[in-house]
């Protein structure tokens, strides 16, 4: 309860606000009950006592005007006791602010603990002072003048643009921005997560803020805070979310430079030449993962007990609040050095008239124990046992210690991304090197995730979300199971997540995914050719279970690599059946210069992952030889090109077939769709030229012929002629053949 | 060029090679002028949609191969766009509905009133109706099912329906009920072996009687996997004679790998070990009941004959709860402990867990 009350002082303000909420729900609910029982009058002929209306009468007058009546004359009650209310809980001498607000440090000076932070930032914020005011010595911006060793840019902006400032909540990170930005000398525009937080803001009002320099009305710089970058958008890949554009905004300078330069004068967009602050509880957030690489991290810590004691004893002092210093050490104890929390429960203390004594402050912090949620420490917390000394400061007895479940629970709970937690458990607890004869702990941990992904995928697939406060319990058996002290989990890196290898391996799924999905484009585009041959393949688990590991297979037969010309007739007939067998799917060579400068051949689309595994190839089918590839990639390139100039002739140009043109464009080495579309009034009678009317000669002129000769067989003659005119149509005299 | 199997797929119900009673049966229903709904099912690769081909040709003739296969859009109740194959003729329209997952009903709404709404047009139509055939009917999410069942009453006179299954457990039965069932068992090895040799005949290739024994073997009664098989090995070594070593799918061997790995021993390492292998098979596509099922099927070989019950029921009993949940390494994990746990048992002989 006591928690309750203090968490409605945290969000509406001022103590009194409180007793203002309970006078509003007792003022409405008189006005209705008075509602209730005038109408209960006006419908039974009992006496009734609502208004000065006689009983005689009230047969005349419609329902309607007693109705608009009662309505007016509870709503002039009301006001009247609304301003009663208002008069009342006026309290002189208790002005309405918090007074973490009013104890707020104004100056640099007045900082508590946290000392080499501070200064930290305020030396970020002063190496813009040669950027933003302009030293006596920059002036003079020559060359021979760049004396200092680190890589300054044309603006002598800091390398870092941005400074990351990181730390748990209440330790007086937004203060310490606004302080070191008027003592620097700026003016703090602040955005929060109150504002709206997507990309267009940094375009909107980011941009224009720092491009302008100054405040409208102020003469001093900007200098932007962000606070509570962590809440923004920008986990996904997505260019358009807050994070990337933000980036987008201090990097992609240097080359616009050069454009402005070139115009002489500067472009709409110019570089942001003001200071960025961030601000972010939690680094590790996965919208941050990009703008931790492109700032200088500052991470606060708690600052050591006995200066915020000290500082808490001096605010007691003015407020005329009793307090012993060993309640005050309890409650720094519990919130953690959360400065704003301890004033909080001061106030929150102080308004019911107690004197500050330990039991007063373990009633009043009850909820307040879980404050750092992130899923890290809740990993800890639930593969490790609880720390003696956090015990102490929670104040707990050796049988409170004992019961872990409903304090993890909350933990989890309050966390709210139990999915990852999950994840967590399960890609740690089989890392913990304990003694385990028979498995059993191991069981029970799996039949336990087993229950929690049962549970929470019907709650998902149902949309039951009753489901949810179990959720939390089906992962507290791993504090059973597997604490032990020196359990803890590791944070290696800095990108690290609990689910790594899950999301990796989501990743890997993904690609390989889309794979098959090109695959099954090609295999629709063969079934389309050739009468719906292939169609039966697309489906998922045959192409993944069967076709995916045969058709490496059936591409790849042992070739010599020799001229075409001179290949025994069997090998030919291989080839041939190879070739069209590629063609018909879109499987094609496409060659690439590897790394270290030399060419290879490429399938694509890459049909051979699936024959990979652990980065190996199956070993009864050998990767073919270059020379093998370059003879395949040569013939079925030709025999594409055949197909697509064969199904244009057709006129029955499909989608496919075009995306399949297209796409020799792009490796092929000649353009075949523009060099078709150049001349075909009548293709066959010329010899095939490029765009440009030369004859065009393929590296690989034996091949060409073979193929050749095959596609003259294919081709129908057909000439093109248009009629000169008005008429929109276009005749063209066609062999019914074409039509076959 | 196509590949064998589709290049030598019987078109119609005279060139099938087996099941002749039911051929026979289907050959009376088309002529009978009063086709149901029916419903093919089968284990895959015992050639329903062939039958499924040669039943449409035998009830409109050749014009049902005249086949125009595009992509239609759909719009899902949230305006999200789905993308469907359609393959249709002038009397047919077949469509896979599970492309569209979760959105399945939708689809099949869609297709199924627009065709039941259209009466055929084409006069010299040897029938009034026109057929869809939905493939993997069995992953028709329950919704799309329940969307089923009115329509192939009340469009009954313009719509035959053909459902193709894997197995019919997982439709409802109100579906069932409608459906005339058709049962295409995988074929024996006679007609295997009958089937290879008509290919290998229409290619015009040798096969030696050890071959085709072992492309059978190794088949197990899957009758398009014997053909690429086939084909891959003529591929590889033209002559197919001498000795042939037939491969398995790699994700075949490599879940034979980590069948091995878990009975080898049995450690919190190795539980890591079998994760990683688990991750790497997810991750190429494989869905997880095939690799449940491959595992338990290659532990079984392994280990003693009173653990076979025990491993094959845990795999029964954790594939259920995959099926239920969303993380399906999780049950894929839990089963290896549960079976590591098992061997261990069974190793030492005795009840441990009464130590513990």
């Amino acid at each position: 309860m006591d928690s309750m009350m203090f968490t409605t002082t945290d969000l509406l303000g001022p103590g009194p606000s409180v007793l203002e909420i309970d006078d509003h729900l007792e003022l409405e609910a008189g006005p209705s009950s008075n509602l209730t029982f005038s109408l209960g009058g006006l419908l039974d002929p009992a006496p009734t006592i609502s208004s000065t209306e006689s009983q005689g009468n009230l047969l005349q007058v419609p329902i309607h005007r007693m109705l608009d009546e009662l309505s007016l004359s509870t709503a002039s009650k009301l006001d009247g006791s609304n301003q009663k209310a208002n008069q009342t809980h006026v309290n002189p001498d208790n002005d309405f602010t918090l007074w973490c607000d009013r104890y707020r440090p104004q100056k640099f000076t007045e900082l508590v603990g946290n000392e080499r932070v501070a200064r930290e930032v305020m030396t970020w914020v002063k190496q813009w002072d040669w950027c933003v005011f302009g030293r006596r010595k920059a002036k003079k911006r020559t060359k021979d003048e760049e004396q200092s060793d680190e890589p300054v840019d044309e603006f002598h902006r800091p390398r870092e643009r941005i400074l990351l400032l990181s730390g748990p909540p209440g330790l007086g990170k937004t203060t310490l921005a606004h302080i070191v930005a008027s003592q620097a000398g700026y003016d703090a525009l602040e955005i929060n997560a109150s504002d709206a937080r997507s990309g267009q803001v940094v375009d909107d009002r980011i941009r224009s803020a720092l491009e302008a320099g100054s405040m409208l009305g102020g003469n001093k710089p900007t200098m932007l805070i962000l606070d509570e970058v962590d809440g923004a958008t920008g986990a996904g890949e997505n260019a358009n979310s807050f994070i990337a554009k933000l980036i987008q905004l201090t990097t992609d300078r240097p080359r616009r430079k050069k454009n402005s330069g070139k115009n002489g004068k500067a472009q709409t967009q110019r570089p942001i030449l003001r200071p960025i602050i961030c601000i972010c509880n939690d680094i590790n957030a996965s919208a941050l993962t990009k703008l931790r690489q492109h700032s200088l991290q500052v991470r606060m810590t708690r600052p050591a007990d006995v200066h915020v004691v000290k500082r808490l004893r001096e605010i007691c002092e003015l407020e005329r609040l009793k307090a012993d210093s060993r309640a005050l050490t309890a409650l720094v104890g519990v919130t953690r050095g959360d400065l704003r929390g301890c004033l909080n429960t001061l106030q929150f203390i102080k308004s019911r008239n107690e004197d500050v004594t330990e039991n007063v402050i373990r009633r009043a912090t009850l909820g307040m124990k879980e404050s750092e949620t992130s899923i890290t420490s809740i990993l800890n917390d639930l593969f490790s046992p609880l720390s003696k000394k956090r015990v102490k400061e929670l104040g707990l007895t050796e049988e409170e210690e004992g019961h872990y479940v409903s304090r993890l629970c909350h933990d989890i709970d309050a966390c709210g991304r139990d999915i990852s937690i999950a994840i967590g458990c399960f890609s740690h607890y089989a890392t913990l090197r304990q003694h385990d004869a028979n498995f059993t702990r191991y069981e029970s941990a799996n039949s336990w995730l087993g229950t929690y992904d049962l549970f929470s995928s019907a709650m998902y697939s149902d949309g039951d979300f009753s489901l949810r406060q179990y959720l939390p319990y089906t992962l507290v058996p791993f504090h059973a199971l597997f604490h032990e002290r020196g359990g803890r989990v590791e944070r290696s890196q800095d990108d690290w997540e609990p689910d790594t290898d899950a999301r990796q391996n989501q990743k890997i799924t993904q690609t390989n995914q889309e794979i098959y999905q090109s695959i099954s484009r090609g295999l629709r585009i063969a079934s389309a050719r050739h009468h719906g041959a292939y169609r039966h393949f697309v489906e998922m688990p045959m192409l993944q279970l069967e076709l995916a590991p045969y058709i490496n297979r059936i591409i790849s037969p042992p070739i010599r690599p020799i001229n075409s010309q001179v290949i025994k007739a069997g090998e030919r007939a291989l080839l041939s059946r190879l070739v069209s067998i590629m063609a018909a799917l879109e499987l094609r060579f496409v060659q690439e210069r590897a790394e270290d400068g030399q060419l290879t051949y490429r399938l694509d689309p890459p049909v051979d992952v699936f024959i990979t595994y652990d980065g190996k190839r199956a070993n009864d089918i050998p990767a073919s030889r270059y020379a093998v590839r370059h003879l395949v990639a040569g013939e079925v390139d030709n025999l594409l090109f055949a197909i697509n100039n064969d199904v244009i002739e057709k006129g029955k140009r499909g989608k496919h077939d075009f995306s399949g043109s297209t796409r020799t464009d792009e490796n092929g080495d000649q353009p075949p769709s523009k060099r078709f579309k150049a001349d075909h009034t009548d293709i066959v009678d010329r010899p095939p030229t490029d765009f440009f009317g030369r004859p065009i000669t393929t590296p690989s002129a034996g091949i060409r012929k073979v193929s050749g000769a095959k596609v003259l067989e294919k081709k129908f003659r057909i000439a093109f002629k248009y009629a000169e005119g008005n008429s929109a149509a276009v005749r063209k005299p066609v062999k019914v053949s074409s039509f076959l | 060029m196509s590949l064998w199997v589709d290049q030598y797929r019987p078109r119609s119900l005279d060139e099938l090679h087996y099941h002749k009673e039911l051929t026979e049966r289907l050959r009376s229903l088309a002529a009978s002028g009063d086709f149901p709904h029916m419903l093919f099912y089968g284990p895959s690769g015992a050639g329903k949609k062939t039958r499924i081909g040669c039943t449409l040709k035998q009830l409109f003739g050749p014009g049902v191969e005249k086949l125009k296969i595009d992509q239609r859009v759909f719009l899902s109740p949230s305006k999200r766009k789905l993308e469907i194959n359609v393959v249709q003729s002038n009397y047919h329209i077949e469509i896979t509905p599970s492309e569209a997952g979760n959105y399945d009903r939708v689809v099949i709404q869609e297709i199924l009133k627009e065709i039941a709404q259209t009466q055929q047009v084409d006069l010299s139509a040897k029938q009034r109706f026109k057929v869809v055939v939905l493939n993997e009917a069995d992953s028709l999410t329950r919704d799309a099912q329940a969307a089923l069942r009115r329509t192939m009453e009340k469009y009954m006179s313009n719509m035959r329906i053909i459902l193709c299954a894997n197995s019919t457990s997982r439709l409802i039965a109100p579906i069932k009920s409608r459906c005339l069932l058709m049962r295409v068992a995988a074929p024996n090895e006679t007609e295997m072996h009958e089937v290879l040799k008509y290919v290998a005949k229409s290619v015009r290739i040798d096969l030696p009687p050890e071959a085709a024994h072992k492309i059978v073997e190794d088949s197990n009664g899957n009758m398009r996997k014997a053909i690429l098989v086939l084909e891959a090995l003529k591929m590889q070594s033209p002559d197919l004679t001498g000795p042939l070593s037939i491969a398995k799918p790699d994700w075949e061997t490599y879940c034979h790998k980590v069948a091995d790995l878990i009975v080898q021993e049995q450690s919190p390492a190795r539980v890591m070990e079998v994760r990683a292998k688990f991750y790497e098979l997810l991750s190429h596509c494989i869905p997880p009941t095939v690799i449940l099922k491959t595992v338990a099927e290659r532990i079984t070989e392994r280990v003693d004959e009173s653990l076979k019950a025990e491993v094959m029921h845990w795999a029964a009993f954790y594939e259920v709860r995959m099926r239920m949940g969303n993380k399906k390494i999780f049950h894929l994990e839990a089963w290896v402990v549960k079976v590591m746990s098992l061997y261990k048992q069974f190793f030492y002989e005795m009840d441990i867990s009464s130590f513990d």
